[in-house]
Parts: structure tokens; C-alpha cells; sequence
């Protein structure tokens, strides 16, 4: 609160600072246009889970620093970055902290790094002579406001959600790969503007229309990509909706590993990897018939090899998707043990699963334990913790099990029945209510 | 187009490419290497390709060929860099020893349309003279030629295509303006080239190749994952089948005829789509039937209808799905009355196209005999206009002279 005051106040403090002395950049319009296109870019703009992707938004700043190299440059690009935090869904959710905070850090990062590329490039004339400047400049820019962002975001995350986001700093060249190839392309594109003559402004929309359709192609993209996520979660919710005792399980899992891989420093690709991973591990359960999974009694060989049977087949069907074969790979071998002892579908399994696996498999049993059995009620966090304790080392990877307990605690989610230490209790507590579907 | 006159047309366009190419180097007031090389990245760029939207793979060779056009004022040095660079292009592919139809009967398409695309710059800027300095008039002139490009090509490829099985020409047409974007990003790219060239030299490279590197990004990430996509939608679909609940195949032969009717009919490629899901899915919702309650209780097809869209619609973005194999159980008219307006034709297609299936895998019926079945049924279950375009999809098909 007090926080997204502070950055409101020092970005309207810089604001108010450049606008005062009343020297606007020229051509005045341009600017216009300039802080037009970077609004769309950034109402439209998707979040897209690697660092390969550029914000174009950025782009546009880092252009505008060129075009309006020798008036202004500072002033010019600060005001295009005072208006893009303002989207018109926060106002429709009634979201007041994200925006304020992004309108003080974006303020305050982008008058450093136009700062920077004005003492580096003072007042030249944008010409085949002076280009190299500008795009050692720009690029320079471009770094510091990407330092800046991650600092600010870490920043921010750290005081307000508490989260520790474990980076390692050797992430930081894949990083600011993408923020020097920002500020070598905008030296090159304002470069154009200036130097093609008798052309000017007409180079401008030839410079936007290559944004343009890359920002929609990535927008397409990235809604395909929550189409294709949400297919697969709603087909899993709506096929596990008919088992009371198993409903919500994959999502669930879902979570709690995504929580560890966070925790272990995954990021990007990988977890989203182990989400769907996560998400597929149970879909194999779906071919096979309600009243086997049902069963109270222990399954008999034969009835054992049918819904063993029926898993493998649709794991199989699933490895035809060529992306996901690697996550049904994962899913697969989270029933295999830590020391490589575990069996799985009457193979004994050769070797440690991967990580992944054994990240599921952790998760796996923590819900498992933790919610409502036909057999049983949940039992407790406690017991689910100390109980997973015991078993890390030869079921359960000791590291795997130290992070979601440290992740849960720290976060202060409570899962279980509160007061159910064990497996008895739970059982005789089971007797008394009986949840049939 | 027969495989022997594709074969012939395109040694013919290469020989009058070679010739004609040669004559105006020959004439053209630009020493020769600079339109070797120009012929030279016209050949290469004509090998690499950027999937499309619609799902086709386009050469990047046009980008080239716009990067020419800013960079080259003599009319004849345009016309002989270009030809000469689709006569290389048809070399690399003899040297390649690519020997598929769709390989030759492209560059059947992209000839013409590089030539038209000649042509109209050399054409619209006759009259104007040449003045390397009026950016503002080329740029408007390329853009059009730009256009002519796109135009001549998307006739050339219906035109090439119109005999192949049983796309209309009006889904060809459609499909090819779903790949605007591409074709835009590849003809700045060109123009930012050839703008810059002569002001930025070698600059002009990574200004021209950094965006449009950007965009390629975009569209091989897009293309990926629509392959992705329809790859689990048919996995997903299959569930039922491996769990033993539905015959097996049935969905992905019931897709595949639903896709070739709505094609035959001239369907939007984002309606065939759709259609293609749901065809897909339109039995999901026997995934129910592995419930003993349900099966003691009885069902009905509404019933299994109804579940199917239950489960689709619980993904957001397959509402429209969803509601297609909701509606699939409908019939098309009241007996005696007018059409139903409001079942969704993609529903009647999906019923159509099952019942043929089942005819043939599940009543062991002949094409013939489940095509007499089909027509028994419209006067209430299967709409007489969907059933005259699956006996024209059939019959492309070959299934009915194999057996007569």
C-alpha cells in the first residue's frame, strides 16, 4: 500500500520534473502517434512463458529514443511509458495496485535508461557515421531498463507476496539476450527513420506494420496455447467431476507441483512441462471402467492387468501428441521409487526417475493423503508431511520433500482434515459418514 | 492437373525463364554479377519456408523479389534477375531431385505470380520515369504489384488445385486470405531492405532480418501448436474408444468425411475447423457410459448429445464446439415443414457423415447401399443438400467406381 504510493509519487515526481521546464519533443505529433502505438502494444500484449520474446513495447520506447534523439529523447519517452499502465481492464476489475505500481517502475526505469542513452549519444545527428554510437546507446538503454524491470518485479514480489523466487543469476544472460537485440533492432529502425530520406515518416508504419503482425501472430498464439491448456483441464475436471472422491485430485497436483518446480527454480518451459505432466498423470483412469476405481477391495490380478491395460492405452494415444510425449513419459514413471526400487505396472523400473517424476510423485501422495478417500477421511497435514519424511530417501527424493514442505509453510496453506494422525482414525472416522457418489 | 502435364508446363516455364532471363541481362544497362547475385538470393530464399496460418508453407522468396524491385531501376535488369532466379530455383530442385506433384505444380504458381509482380512495377513505373529518389511513389508501386502477386498466385494455385479431390475454389480462396500476415511481414521485410540499402549498407541486413526473424518466430510457434492442438483434441477423442465404449475409428473417419463435405459446400476455413473438432468429439460424451448406473438407467442419443457437449464445454474456447455436437442430434426439418434455421449446419454435416460411417463399418452396407440409406432418411434426419455433397465427396473419392 504504503509501496505503490511510494513508486506513484516518485514516477509523477520525474514526470512533473521533465514536464515543468514546458520544452516538448518536436515534432509533436509523431510523439502522438509514438505513444499511440505504444498503448496498443501494451493493452494488447500477452505473457508468453520463455525469455525469447521481446516486449515490443519496449521497441517502441526505444525507437521513440532515436527518432527523437536530438529534441528531447528523455522527455519523449517518458511520457510514453506514463501511459501504458493504464489498461482498461484494471479499471474495469477495480485493480488499483498492479497499475500504480507499474506507472511509478516503469516511469522511473525508462527517464534511467533514456538518461543513459542521452549521455551516450548527446545531441548527435542520426547518421551512417554516428549509427554505431546509437546502437551501442540504445542497446546499452535497453540493458539497464531490463536490469531495472527484473529488479523492481523481484523487488516487489519479495515485500508484498513474500514469494522467493529462486533465479540463479546465470539466467541473466538468456535474459538480456532479448533486451540487446531490443536495443540493436530500435538504433537500426530509428536509424531508418532518420536516414532514409525524403521518405521520413513514411518509413514509420512500414517499422510497425512487422510489429504489428508479429504482436497479433504471438497473440494468437498464446490464446491457441490456453486453448489447448484449458482443453485438456476442462476434458480432466469434467471425466474426474463423475467420481466424488477423486474430483479437483488433478488440479490439485497440478498446483502443488507447480509450487515445487517453483520452488526448485524451474522456470518457463520446464514448468510448464510439469504442469501438464501434472495435469495427464490420471487420464489414464478415465478408460477405465467406474466400478474397478471404486472397489473397495483389494483388485484382483486379473482385474489389476484390465485397468493397468486401459492406463497404458490411453498413455499411449497421449504419446502421440508430439509435445506431449515427454509429459506422458513423466507420468508414467512418477509411480517409480527414489532408490529406483519401485514397481509400476509389473515392470521394475531400471534407475532414478527424473526429477519431474519425482516431483509428481511427491505431489501425487501429498493429495493423496490430504484428501477424502471411499475409504477413509483426509488425514492431517502433519501426518501427510511426517509420513512423506519418513519415506524420502527411498520412495520419496529427500529435496523434493523438503521444498513443498518449506513452500507450504511459508505460504501458510493448510491442507487435510486438521486433526486426523493417522491411518486408523481416518478409517474409523469413515465409518461414521459415507460419501457415496 | 495430370501429373505428365504439370511435368511438361514446368520444364517449359524453366526453359522460357532460362531464355528470357538471359536476353534481358543481356539488354539491361546492370553489369551482369549484381543480377547473378540478386538471381542467386531470389533461388535460395525460394527454398525456405514459413508456415502460414492456413496451414500451408510459403516461400520467402517474394520478400527477395520486393527487395529487388526498390533496389534495381532498369526495367530489364528486374525482369532478368527475377527469371534467372526462378530458372536457379528450378534447377535446385531438379539437383534436389524433388520429384512430388505439389513440389512442381507450386512452382507452376509462383512463376506466374513472380512475373506478374515483374511485370506491374516495370508497368506502373514506365510512365513516371525512374528516379531513385521518390521512396513515397515506389513503396505505392510495389504495394500494388504486391497485390497483383497475391492475386495472380491464389488463381494460379485454385486454378492447379480445383482438380484435386474436392476443394472449391471459393475454401481455396479464403484459405489463401488467412495468410495476409505473412505475406505483409515478408513484403516489409523486402522493403525495409531495399529503403535502407543504399543509405544504411550492410545495417540495412539485421534492420530488414531482426523483425521479420521476429514474426518467423511467431508463425512456426502458431503453426506448432495448432498441429498440437488438433493432435490432443484427437487423442482426447479417442478415450472412448480405447475404453472399449465406442467403435473404434469411427470419429476420425466421421471427421474426415465432415471435412471434405464442408470443404465440397465452400465452407470458412474457421467454420471447417470447428466442424473438424467436433466431428472429432462428437461421440466424447460416451465416455459417460463407463458409469453401471447410466448404462442400468438407459440412454438416449439427446442424452449422449447432451453429455458430449457437457464435457467440451467445460474448455472455454470450445464453446462453439460444444454447441455443435449438442445440436447434432437434431433433425434438420419437421416432416412437411421448412428447414430448421437453427440447427447449426456444421450439426447436420456431423450427422450425415456418422450415420455414412456407421452404415458402412457397423451395418457392413456398400458406399452405395449407405448412400440409398441416407436419402431414405431425408425427409427428416439427414438434409437432401448435405447427402448430394457426400455423393460428390464419395464419388472424388473413388469409392464408388471401385465397386461398380
Amino acid at each position: 500500500m504504503f509501496l505503490a504510493v511510494g513508486f506513484v509519487l516518485a514516477g509523477a515526481g520525474i514526470l512533473v520534473w521533465l514536464l515543468l521546464p514546458g520544452e516538448l519533443p518536436e515534432p509533436l505529433p509523431l510523439l502522438v502517434v509514438f505513444a499511440a502505438v505504444g498503448v496498443y502494444f501494451d493493452w494488447t500484449a500477452v505473457e508468453i512463458n520463455d525469455h525469447l520474446v521481446i516486449s515490443t513495447s519496449l521497441l517502441v520506447q526505444l525507437t521513440a529514443a532515436v527518432v527523437f534523439a536530438d529534441s528531447q529523447p528523455v522527455v519523449a519517452v517518458v511520457i510514453i511509458a506514463a501511459l501504458s499502465p493504464f489498461q482498461p481492464i484494471d479499471f474495469k476489475l477495480r485493480r488499483w495496485f498492479e497499475p500504480a505500481f507499474n506507472f511509478g517502475q516503469l516511469v522511473i526505469s525508462a527517464a534511467a535508461a533514456i538518461s543513459l542513452f542521452a549521455y551516450l549519444a548527446p545531441h548527435a545527428a542520426v547518421d551512417a557515421q554516428n549509427l554505431p554510437r546509437f546502437v551501442l546507446a540504445a542497446t546499452a538503454a535497453s540493458a539497464l531498463q531490463g536490469a531495472l524491470n527484473f529488479t523492481f518485479v523481484q523487488f516487489i514480489f519479495r515485500t508484498v507476496f513474500g514469494a522467493r523466487q529462486v533465479r540463479p543469476w546465470s539466467n541473466m544472460l538468456s535474459i538480456m539476450l532479448p533486451y540487446l537485440g531490443t536495443g540493436l533492432l530500435a538504433a537500426l529502425l530509428g536509424g531508418a527513420y532518420h536516414m532514409i530520406e525524403d521518405l521520413g515518416p513514411l518509413t514509420l508504419p512500414l517499422i510497425f506494420v512487422v510489429f504489428f503482425v508479429s504482436q497479433m501472430t504471438f497473440v494468437s498464439y498464446a490464446r491457441l496455447r490456453e486453448a489447448q491448456d484449458s482443453t485438456l483441464r476442462g476434458f480432466v475436471k469434467a471425466l474426474e467431476a463423475k467420481d466424488l472422491y477423486t474430483r479437483g485430485h488433478t488440479e490439485r497436483v497440478a498446483y502443488f507441483s507447480e509450487l515445487i518446480g517453483t520452488r526448485m527454480g524451474f522456470n518457463g518451459t520446464r514448468l510448464e512441462k510439469l504442469r501438464w505432466a501434472a495435469l495427464i498423470h490420471d487420464v489414464g483412469k478415465l478408460a477405465v471402467p467406474r466400478d474397478l476405481i471404486r472397489k473397495r477391495a483389494r483388485l484382483s490380478g486379473n482385474e489389476y492387468e484390465q485397468m493397468q491395460t486401459h492406463v497404458h492405452l490411453v498413455e499411449d494415444l497421449l504419446a502421440e501428441v508430439d509435445f506431449l510425449q515427454p509429459m506422458v513419459d513423466i507420468a508414467a514413471h512418477h509411480h517409480a521409487h527414489f532408490d529406483g526400487k519401485g514397481y509400476h505396472g509389473g515392470h521394475e523400473h531400471e534407475g532414478t526417475p527424473s526429477l519431474e517424476a519425482r516431483i509428481l510423485a511427491v505431489a501425487d501422495s501429498f493429495d493423496a493423503m490430504t484428501s477424502t478417500r471411499s475409504y477413509r477421511v483426509a488425514l492431517s497435514q502433519d501426518y501427510a508431511f511426517s509420513e512423506l519424511r519418513q519415506h524420502a530417501g527411498t520412495q520419496f527424493d529427500p529435496e523434493v520433500v523438503e521444498a513443498l514442505i518449506e513452500i507450504i509453510e511459508s505460504r501458510g496453506e493448510r491442507y487435510g482434515s486438521p486433526d486426523v494422525d493417522s491411518e486408523e482414525e481416518a478409517r474409523r472416522r469413515a465409518e461414521g459418514v459415507r460419501l457415496d457418489g | 492437373m495430370a501429373e505428365r502435364k504439370v511435368h511438361h508446363l514446368s520444364l517449359a516455364l524453366f526453359l522460357g525463364c532460362l531464355g528470357f532471363g538471359s536476353w534481358m541481362a543481356a539488354t539491361s544497362r546492370l553489369e551482369l554479377p549484381p543480377i547473378l547475385f540478386g538471381a542467386a538470393v531470389v533461388a535460395i530464399t525460394h527454398l525456405v519456408t514459413v508456415p502460414a496460418p492456413s496451414g500451408e508453407h510459403l516461400y520467402l522468396g517474394i520478400g527477395a523479389a520486393t527487395a529487388v524491385a526498390f533496389l534495381v531501376d532498369d526495367p530489364a535488369a528486374l525482369l532478368g534477375t527475377l527469371s534467372l532466379g526462378m530458372a536457379l530455383t528450378y534447377l535446385i530442385l531438379i539437383a534436389r531431385r524433388t520429384r512430388s506433384m505439389s513440389v512442381r505444380s507450386q512452382y507452376l504458381g509462383e512463376v506466374t505470380a513472380l512475373m506478374a509482380f515483374a511485370s506491374t512495377v516495370v508497368v506502373l513505373r514506365q510512365p513516371s520515369g525512374y528516379s531513385s529518389d521518390q521512396h513515397g511513389l515506389v513503396l505505392a508501386i510495389v504495394a500494388t504489384a504486391g497485390i497483383v502477386w497475391f492475386a495472380v498466385r491464389a488463381m494460379a494455385r485454385s486454378l492447379v488445385g480445383l482438380e484435386r479431390e474436392d476443394l472449391s475454389a471459393r475454401f481455396l480462396w479464403l484459405l489463401a486470405l488467412e495468410d495476409w500476415a505473412v505475406i505483409v511481414s515478408l513484403f516489409t521485410a523486402g522493403a525495409l531492405f531495399g529503403l535502407a540499402w543504399e543509405h544504411m549498407r550492410w545495417w540495412a541486413i539485421p534492420l530488414a532480418l531482426l523483425p521479420y526473424a521476429f514474426s518467423h518466430l511467431a508463425f512456426v510457434r502458431y503453426n506448432n501448436t495448432r498441429v498440437t492442438y488438433g493432435q490432443t483434441i484427437r487423442a482426447l477423442a479417442q478415450i472412448p474408444e480405447v475404453a472399449g465404449l465406442a467403435t473404434p475409428g469411427h470419429s476420425e473417419r466421421t471427421a474426415s468425411v465432415a471435412v471434405s463435405i464442408a470443404r465440397d459446400i465452400g465452407m470458412h476455413p474457421d467454420e471447417v475447423s470447428e466442424l473438424e473438432y467436433a466431428a472429432l468429439m462428437h461421440d466424447i460424451g460416451r465416455i459417460t457410459l463407463n458409469e453401471p448406473a447410466i448404462l442400468r438407467a438407459g440412454y438416449t442419443d439427446e442424452d449422449l448429445a447432451r453429455w458430449g457437449a457437457q464435457i467440451i464445454s467445460e474448455a472455454p474456447f470450445l464453446e462453439k464446439v460444444g454447441e455443435l455436437v449438442r445440436e447434432q442430434h437434431r433433425p434438420y426439418r419437421s416432416i412437411g415443414e421448412e428447414r430448421d434455421e437453427t440447427v447449426p449446419l456444421a450439426s447436420k454435416i456431423i450427422k450425415v457423415a456418422s450415420a455414412y460411417d456407421q452404415a458402412l463399418h457397423d451395418q457392413m452396407l456398400s458406399p452405395v447401399d449407405a448412400l440409398e440409406l441416407l436419402h431414405l432418411g431425408s425427409t427428416y434426419d439427414y438434409d437432401p443438400d448435405i447427402t448430394a455433397s457426400l455423393r460428390r465427396v464419395v464419388g472424388a473419392r473413388g469409392d464408388l467406381e471401385m465397386l461398380s
